[in-house]
């Protein structure tokens, strides 16, 4: 007992009260909904779903624009970009009249240990593409590449330029060494052949190593934040759902993360242009077409560094980027990203179309 | 251990529980300090040893400071500080006569639970030196930030004050070159933990004239490259089609692809 416990005992009733309403508004809150906007599975492969949104009914159609793809991450799921009606990017997206189509990667098991990066990128992903060009005729879509998608998204462009008009990155780190990229300090003395052999990694390891890129912070700070200020149930609700996208990261097929885990984070192949998928160079000077790149300020998943070395590399003359006041995960979800983002992307797009 | 961040269930109220806890016992250690016992340049220096223990022990338990090579221990019976008794069935000799590992694969698994055993002592050290650190860093800002009114919000200052400490000390830590090879070499080991705990089971399977992990791995690469060959004959009058549509040549970025095709047996 210090000499001032007395002084803090006195807080102890307060605190006690803050913490009982928290708690029940948490357990209120458990069975909040995720995910919004109506879509329909329109295409799949394995456990890879294409998903085409909707169009809301108040959307002005937009004539000739061309359908945008979203690829996300395969640590992650994407329903984070379409949490709550307020908090949606896919949302924005629709209401500007967009054509938009997502995947959604699924639950790899035992069977899909052996996926690959090639599996991914021209398989997956390339066949979403092809059967969104089939649907509509066309003979190039816009593509929006969100964080580790964003990694995909450029080595399918560089391979595939007449499919892609423009290119959207999202929190999508390029060169994975930069000095303050504690992630790539951490896997760099990995032995992914090993990883590889002992097999699917469960989404809670990925998570925790997030996590525990800043612990405190990340698992006790933001839960004892809830104790401060005026946290109203709506807002409990809205903590909630960014939780459960936290917590819920679907498992990652050994092959895959391991190939991930080595050819960007240890030798940094994307930026060295020794990046081959399917035999064939990944060489990002090949992207010529218009690329708009938005990354996170305050990121300590992909450092800001990481994402806008992307200008080095590529060979379009058409490159816009804009570092955003944000973290990683502000970027889709905080409320000034949810405004500004969206915002950037459609006027962006419209001066492509 | 399990923790909320590890449990398949989301729990966040568990979650927060957990987390006000801790809010409660550090403001138990440290107590709200008041004007007067900060005017009076009170040492402070008695809390760091109270607050080490604590934030040790946090780091020590909790499954999000090491999670990265917690693989081993999920698919293993015991939790991470058990790992002796909890895996001697384990790595004893397969009870079937034909399929029983020989004794030098189980010697190889108790191997590599002693040196994990070993590395998570090393481990511990680090995060004895962050909570160290930590706690100092909080004492010697202490005095600059005490005083007011023991108020809630006086108290949720004086806990961002102790989050920024400790989390500069943690990162001041885990960014060192030695700490990233410790990291490196405990994901290490539980993978070849991991990969010997199978090669043990697929005796087994084998031993029951079951197709083994290596054996589907093999028809899975078969599967894909008949794939691939599929793709490139699906593919084939696409790319005449739209070759024929399109006369101007083929970009920079897109060579032919070189097929190069095994002969068929």
């Amino acid at each position: 007992m210090t000499p001032f416990a007395t002084d803090a005992e006195a807080l102890f009733p307060e605190l006690a009260r803050r913490i009982a309403n928290t708690l029940a508004r948490l357990r209120q809150a458990r069975g909040v909904t995720v995910g919004c906007s109506a879509k329909r599975a329109v295409w799949n492969c394995g456990k890879t779903t294409l998903y085409q949104y909707l169009p809301l009914g108040e959307a002005p159609a937009r004539a000739g624009a061309r359908p945008v793809l979203i690829c996300f991450a395969l640590v992650n799921r994407p329903y984070v970009l379409d949490l709550q009606p307020d908090r949606s990017l896919v949302r924005r997206l629709l209401v500007a009249g967009l054509s938009l189509y997502l995947i959604d990667w699924g639950d790899p098991d035992d069977a899909d240990r052996c996926l690959d990066l090639e599996d991914y990128i021209e398989r997956h992903l390339g066949g979403c593409v092809r059967h969104i060009l089939d649907s509509h005729a066309g003979e190039a879509l816009d593509l929006l590449g969100v964080c580790q998608g964003g990694v995909l998204s450029l080595c399918y462009t560089a391979l595939h330029r007449r499919r892609v008009a423009n290119l959207v990155t999202l929190t999508t780190p390029v060169d994975f060494h930069t000095p303050d990229n504690l992630l790539s300090k951490w896997v760099r003395g990995l032995d992914t052949e090993l990883l590889m052999r002992s097999g699917n990694v469960p989404g809670e390891v990925l998570n925790g190593l997030f996590l525990s890129l800043m612990p405190l912070r990340l698992t006790q700070h933001k839960y004892v934040r809830l104790l401060t200020g005026n946290c109203d149930q709506r807002a409990v609700e809205d903590f909630v759902r960014m939780e459960r996208w936290i917590f819920d990261s679907p498992p990652q097929a050994a092959v895959a993360l391991a190939q991930f885990l080595r050819w960007f984070y240890q030798e940094n192949r994307l930026v060295r242009g020794t990046l081959r998928i399917g035999g064939r160079r990944v060489d990002l000077g090949e992207i010529r077409q218009p690329v708009l790149n938005l990354y996170a300020l305050e990121d300590h998943i992909v450092p800001p560094a990481a994402s806008a070395a992307m200008q080095r590399y590529l060979g379009s003359a058409d490159y816009t980027s804009c570092g955003i006041d944000t973290g990683h995960i502000g970027m889709y979800v905080s409320r000034k990203a949810a405004h500004e983002i969206p915002a950037r992307i459609i006027s962006w797009l419209r001066d492509r179309q | 251990m399990e923790t909320p961040f590890t449990s398949a269930a989301f729990k966040p109220d568990a979650a927060f529980a957990s987390a006000a806890e801790r809010f409660f016992e550090l403001l138990k250690t440290v107590g709200m300090p008041s004007a007067a016992a900060a005017g009076a340049g009170r040492d402070w220096s008695s809390l760091a040893g109270p607050l080490a223990g604590q934030f040790e022990q946090w780091l020590k338990t909790s499954q999000s400071a090491g999670a990265w090579f917690a693989a081993a221990n999920a698919a293993s019976p015991g939790p991470a500080a058990g790992f002796g008794a909890a895996q001697a069935g384990f790595f004893g000799p397969l009870p079937l006569g034909a399929g029983a590992a020989p004794q030098q694969d189980a010697q190889r698994g108790w191997d590599l639970v002693a040196r994990l055993a070993q590395l998570q002592g090393q481990l511990a050290s680090h995060w004895s030196e962050i909570a160290n650190t930590a706690a100092r860093r909080f004492v010697a800002r202490l005095g600059a930030a005490a005083g007011g009114a023991p108020t809630l919000d006086n108290a949720l200052q004086l806990y961002e004050l102790w989050v920024s400490c400790a989390e500069e000390s943690y990162a001041a830590t885990v960014r060192r070159d030695d700490f990233c090879r410790l990291q490196a070499e405990l994901a290490n080991t539980s993978a070849a933990l991991l990969v010997e705990q199978r090669r043990h089971a697929e005796t087994l399977v084998r031993a029951f004239g079951l197709p083994t992990r290596n054996e589907v791995d093999a028809l899975y690469a078969q599967l894909k490259d008949l794939r691939r060959q599929l793709a490139e004959l699906t593919d084939a009058p696409r790319t005449r089609r739209a070759g024929a549509q399109r006369p101007a040549a083929r970009p920079a970025g897109n060579p032919p692809r070189k097929r190069t095709r095994k002969p068929r047996a």
